[in-house]
């Protein structure tokens, strides 16, 4: 390889910020999965008898299944008995009623990796819900919320106040048998996000969920589930980091989003779990199954998404359209380096009429990385007037690595109009050269290639978020943003 | 799952070409087992997850060795021979010499029929059989490899350029039959040829399955050209399978019309500064499901593909397109392009395409695109503009987009045939049979 | 020939025309200038019956017909001809097919006989010298592959063809050099009649030197803010557009 070329691949990769562990009392379960241990974990979280069903049918389930083979992925077989399902920071008997109770250790913790849960420091108009390992150690802004209407708790909490509203829509967009790894959620899922938003409001402030995997050989298996009733509209984003190990972790979580007439949910990702290291030792495996439904007339949804962490990746954040005039979007960064693979995209499915959706990807593949596109665009018979476009680009930096493009298009309906478009392209020397013989380093050229090749993303996200994302992608992201 | 076919193989496999040659009877038993092993391909496998051949699997399709055809349905020669090139006919799936017309070849072009060409040349077979395509590509290529009854054995020798196409007319004549053909094209260094397959049928349930393995040499040129225009119930599986060596150039140009149930595939390895072109247009009326499966291999550096495949559905038909261009770790400075433009004309009407690009090189210029959709509403308008009423300008922008592809044939005898296929096929209202 | 009232439309939201009056009576030959994003196109599109368009105001009456009434192609059977400023590209679709379809559209509509297969190509061929176009554009797909004034004379070729009464020119003028520039004039001139009108747009005075107007208007904020003889043109070139836009505001 060229120097210049190693270049561009030192100025991608950066190391791990967020490698530390905090060292706390935990309580954890041995490793091991049966019908007791899901049954001890519905106890210790106190959930209504239907969610220890919902969870043994699901287990049950899982147990038929097969983990899929089917994606651009080489995937070290996962001993699930050698996981443990459970881990929580030792708390008091009825867990922390304010921010005062919370161990400072955790509050620290947050802090370092730049999430500071005190609500004075908190930039004001971002709720937080910090989730530790199993369980959802702080929430923030509850009060304001309330005053407005918003749900805005863990799960677990809202499965104590909230049981009916829980179990009117959890698996209603994802069901317990969906997948693989979605069974496996539904049977062990500990904690995550619950967002209510009630009829006609407009969320005061932008909800986020902070994920942190902290203990070893621990499975994080969270579960959100936003509901946006008639005319209401929020803003929702999700972090996640984890320490850095030698051995592979698991992460299967499920988001299921509900969006009723004219309502509209904007779901933001910055995923950074612990890729493993420049030898594609440890890091975390990220399966993920998120699905929204846009069940309303005139509902939309869009899901952006900056995938720049864990070790493997197997997304497909997707959208059912199912109310009339409904909207899907998807726009996604992923940028895989070292041996880091990603197989994602997204699934369209149209099935009310005059539905629209719009697909961004860039893939951007460094080292020996793979990086996969994965999306389907399904148009129903009755689908009339469907329209989508898609765009799926990836950048390839050094030869050793891969960018492939599975684009699965389907349509049953005449008058639907489906464009699909994709480039695979390099940051070439002669590029490179361009712009230093125009006086700009070759820093700058290549952060100004790849801010411009994922600026349509960038532009998606809240301000804040789309900081963060230029952080990690170690590139100036001047200009881009707005 | 297999096991009517495997006791007809058992029953048929002695009359079947070449079996006094050992090294053919291990290559045809080893198919045959890959065949009995896997059985027909099923839709949970990618490959064919569109396209479901569980009505073959159930009937039962009998080849036919030794018998002598001398009735042939003259019309449908009559139809289909083109004027100005040389014919060889294959009847059933054996050729048939006294159909044939190759007056005036030049001598350093060879023309067997696989069953002459392995009686009198069977090293030079045993060089190029199955070297192009695997049996484990899928369980056709297999029961093609076990089965195959004749089929020709083309070898242009280097720096010969045949002033004619050569077209190889498939006729089947009989209702139930299994038509198994193999062929072999080999154009040695700097030659260049063309060739026209062309696939017709009684209006009778039958099948072909057809495999073409062609060997383009160092800077040679090869057109080859496909015309399936089979009976209205037959299943059709025909595969080509090409190896291009150094600056080679091969153009493939697929027309899809006939057939329940058709399938092509269409594979190339390109090998340093390659060039190669698919252009294909499937036109679906009725209940006629129609499959293409293109593979690009950019195995080495240089090299450049385009494709462009399109596709017309009416009434209840699909239409199934996927195609994959991998470019391999040291394939550097690939230029790759890959289009798919569908247009569905009716509520029944149904399209599935999956244009892969698979990339492990850095240095490298890949694209695909695919439409499905309504005809461009400022090409309407202009049309209108110009005094045709709305109705008119669609059915002439619909017949233009698959012209389009027709256009690009330049053997004139073919282009005429192809042109008068499309107006049969889709008769619309304001397109004129004088089409200019 | 032609008579626009108070003509207002929008694209969208965005309203374009805001009160057009313009009177175009038989072998006169009109030119509207003015700067880019006037409404100088969307004139013509309107009149054309280009979707996308809404009138909200006014009525234009071509030949005693109601025009807006009537559909693109009746518009263009009855002899009214857009001569567009990107003309179109349509693959698989020959020049010369289209040329015949066309025609044959408007003979029909008059109540005419489909033209003869010989007399058509003896048409076709001599019009084609006009513009100084080789034979072999006929045979190739409208606009595919054409170079900008390749385009612009197979547009008045077409109107050549169909004999037009009233001719709209979109910008023929733009993207052309000065010697293809003359053979589109040339052929423009040639179809001048007493019976055939023009309306030609165009931003540049060049155009007006080889094409003499009868009367010149020009276009500012979506109205006709000044009108004149073909000295206006030369006026509006030495003193620029603001000098018009100012009396506008």
């Amino acid at each position: 390889m060229s120097s210049s070329a190693e270049e561009i691949e030192q100025l991608i990769s950066q190391e791990y910020k967020q490698g530390f562990v905090t060292e706390l009392e935990v309580d954890t379960f041995p490793p091991g999965l049966d019908e007791d241990v899901i049954a001890k974990l519905s106890k210790i979280k106190n959930e209504p008898d239907f969610m220890l069903e919902y969870r043994l049918k699901a287990f049950r389930h899982w147990q038929t299944m097969k983990s899929p083979d089917w994606a651009q992925l080489n995937i070290e077989p996962i001993d699930y008995q050698s996981i443990s399902y459970y881990s929580a920071p030792k708390r008091k008997e009825d867990g922390p009623q304010s921010l005062d109770e919370v161990d400072p250790e955790l509050l620290d913790t947050y802090k370092k990796l730049g999430i500071p849960l005190d609500e004075q420091e908190r930039l004001a108009g971002v709720a937080v819900d910090a989730v530790f390992d199993s369980v959802s150690v702080a929430t923030t802004f509850k009060g304001k919320l309330k005053d407005a209407g918003v749900i805005f708790c863990p799960i677990s909490e809202a499965l104590q106040e909230h049981p009916e509203l829980v179990k009117q829509y959890l698996g209603s967009v994802v069901p317990e048998a969906d997948n693989f790894f979605a069974a496996l959620n539904a049977a062990v899922f500990t904690d995550g996000s619950f967002v209510y938003i009630p009829k006609g409001v407009r969320c005061p402030m932008e909800l986020s969920t902070y994920f942190r995997i902290n203990a070893a050989n621990t499975g994080q298996f969270e579960r959100t589930l936003i509901i946006a009733d008639e005319g209401s509209h929020v803003s929702y984003l999700e972090g996640c980091t984890a320490p850095m190990r030698d051995e592979n972790q698991l992460h299967a979580a499920v988001v299921e989003l509900i969006v009723l007439d004219n309502a509209e949910i904007k779901y933001s990702t910055v995923q950074n779990w612990y890729p493993g290291d420049e030898n594609g030792v440890g890091g975390i495996y990220n399966f993920v199954t998120k699905r929204a439904e846009c069940r309303g007339s005139n509902s939309k949804v869009s899901w952006t998404q900056v995938e720049t962490g864990s070790a493997i990746t197997w997304k497909y954040p997707s959208c059912v359209l199912l109310g009339d005039d409904s909207v899907g979007e998807f726009y996604s960064v992923a940028l895989t380096n070292n041996y880091q693979q990603a197989d994602t995209g997204t699934k369209m499915i149209h099935i009310g009429k005059n539905t629209s959706s719009t697909i961004i990807s860039k893939g951007i593949s460094a080292g020996k990385a793979q990086n996969t596109y994965r999306g389907l665009v399904k148009v129903g018979k009755r689908a009339e007037n469907a329209r989508n476009y898609t765009q799926c680009d990836s950048l390839l930096v050094g030869d050793k690595c891969g960018a492939h493009t599975f684009p699965y298009v389907e349509v049953k309906q005449p008058s639907a109009q489906i464009e699909h478009e994709a480039t695979t392209s390099k940051i070439s020397e002669d590029q490179l050269f361009f712009c230093q013989q125009r006086g700009l380093s070759a820093e700058d050229a290549v952060s100004m290639i790849v801010n411009g090749f994922c600026k349509e993303v960038f532009k998606e996200l809240p301000m804040e978020f789309a900081v963060e994302a230029q952080a990690l992608l170690g590139i100036s992201l001047e200009g881009s943003v707005g | 799952m297999a096991n009517n076919y495997s006791a007809e193989y058992e029953k048929t496999s002695d009359a079947l070409p070449g079996q006094s040659l050992d090294w053919l009877k291990v290559i045809r038993a080893d198919a045959f087992k890959c065949f009995s092993d896997k059985g027909f391909p099923s839709l949970r496998e990618e490959e064919w997850r569109y396209t479901n051949v569980a009505a073959i699997e159930k009937k039962l399709f009998t080849p036919q060795f030794n018998v002598e055809v001398n009735e042939i349905d003259k019309e449908l020669l009559q139809n289909y021979q083109l004027d100005g090139v040389f014919t060889i006919v294959l009847v059933n799936g054996r050729v048939s010499l006294e159909h044939s017309n190759l007056e005036g070849l030049s001598d350093n072009i060879s023309v067997l029929s696989m069953v002459d060409a392995l009686d009198q040349k069977p090293e030079l077979v045993e060089k190029y059989l199955a070297q192009a395509v695997n049996d484990k590509e899928h369980s056709f290529v297999a029961f093609n490899t076990a089965w195959f009854s004749d089929g020709l054995f083309i070898h242009v020798q280097a720096n010969q350029v045949i002033e004619k196409p050569i077209q190889l007319l498939h006729i089947v004549t009989q209702a139930d039959l299994l038509a198994t053909t193999r062929s072999i094209v080999v154009v040695d260094e700097m030659a260049e040829a063309s060739i026209i397959e062309t696939y017709v049928g009684v209006e009778n349930v039958y099948l072909t399955a057809a495999v073409t393995e062609v060997f383009v040499g160092k800077n040679a040129v090869l057109t080859l050209y496909k015309m399936q225009s089979e009976g209205d119930k037959a299943y059709h599986f025909g595969g080509i399978y090409v190896k291009q060596d150094k600056e080679s150039r091969f153009t493939h140009h697929n027309f899809s019309f006939g057939g329940l149930l058709a399938r092509n595939d269409i594979h190339t390895d390109l090998n340093v500064a390659s060039e190669c072109d698919l252009n294909g247009l499937f036109l679906g009326v009725k209940r006629q499901h129609i499959d293409n499966h293109t593979r690009i291999n950019h195995a080495q550096p240089h090299a450049m593909s385009r494709e462009l495949y399109k596709g017309v559905l009416n009434q209840r038909a699909r239409g199934v397109f996927q195609g994959r261009v991998i470019v391999a770790e040291d394939a550097q400075q690939t230029n790759s392009e890959m289009n798919n433009r569908n247009l569905l004309l009716s509520n029944d009407a149904e399209v599935d395409t999956k244009p892969q690009l698979e990339i492990y090189a850095d240095d490298v210029k890949c694209a695909h695109g695919v439409t499905v959709g309504q005809l461009d509403e400022k090409s309407v308008f202009y049309l209108q503009s110009r005094c045709l009423d709305e109705k008119t300008a669609r059915n002439i922008l619909t017949f233009a987009f698959a012209n389009e592809m027709v256009d690009k044939i330049k053997v004139e005898s073919l282009h005429e045939k192809l042109l008068l296929q499309l107006l049969q096929r889709f008769p619309q209202e304001g397109v004129e049979k004088s089409w200019l | 020939m032609l008579s626009i009232e108070n003509l207002h439309a929008s694209v969208g939201d965005t309203s374009i025309l805001k009160g057009v009056n313009l009177q175009i009576n038989p072998g006169e030959v009109h030119a509207i200038m003015g700067p880019n994003g006037a409404g100088k196109s969307t004139l013509s599109h309107v009149l054309s019956g280009k979707p996308g368009y809404i009138v909200t105001e006014g009525k234009v009456i071509y030949k005693g017909q109601n025009l807006l009434e009537m559909e693109p192609e009746l518009r263009a059977r009855a002899g009214v001809f857009l001569a567009f400023q990107y003309p179109v590209e349509i693959p698989g679709v020959s020049n010369i097919y289209l040329l015949k379809a066309a025609l044959n559209a408007i003979r029909k509509h008059n109540g005419l006989e489909e033209v003869d297969a010989m007399d058509f190509l003896t048409l076709v061929k001599d019009k084609i010298k006009l513009l100084q176009m080789d034979e072999k554009f006929l045979y190739r797909a409208v606009n595919e592959g054409f170079s900008g004034g390749e385009k612009k004379r197979n547009e008045i070729l077409q109107a050549a063809i169909l004999e037009p009464a009233l001719c709209m020119l979109d910008e023929t003028d733009s993207g052309l050099d000065i010697d293809a520039l003359k053979i589109v004039a040339d052929g423009v001139n040639s179809l001048r009649s007493e019976d055939r009108s023009f309306l030609m747009i165009t931003h540049y005075q060049r155009l007006l030197d080889y094409i003499k107007p009868d009367f010149v208007h020009v276009l500012a904020h979506g109205k006709i803010v000044k009108s004149g003889g073909a000295e206006l043109a030369l006026e509006l070139e030495a003193k620029g557009y603001q000098w018009v836009e100012g009396q506008a505001a």
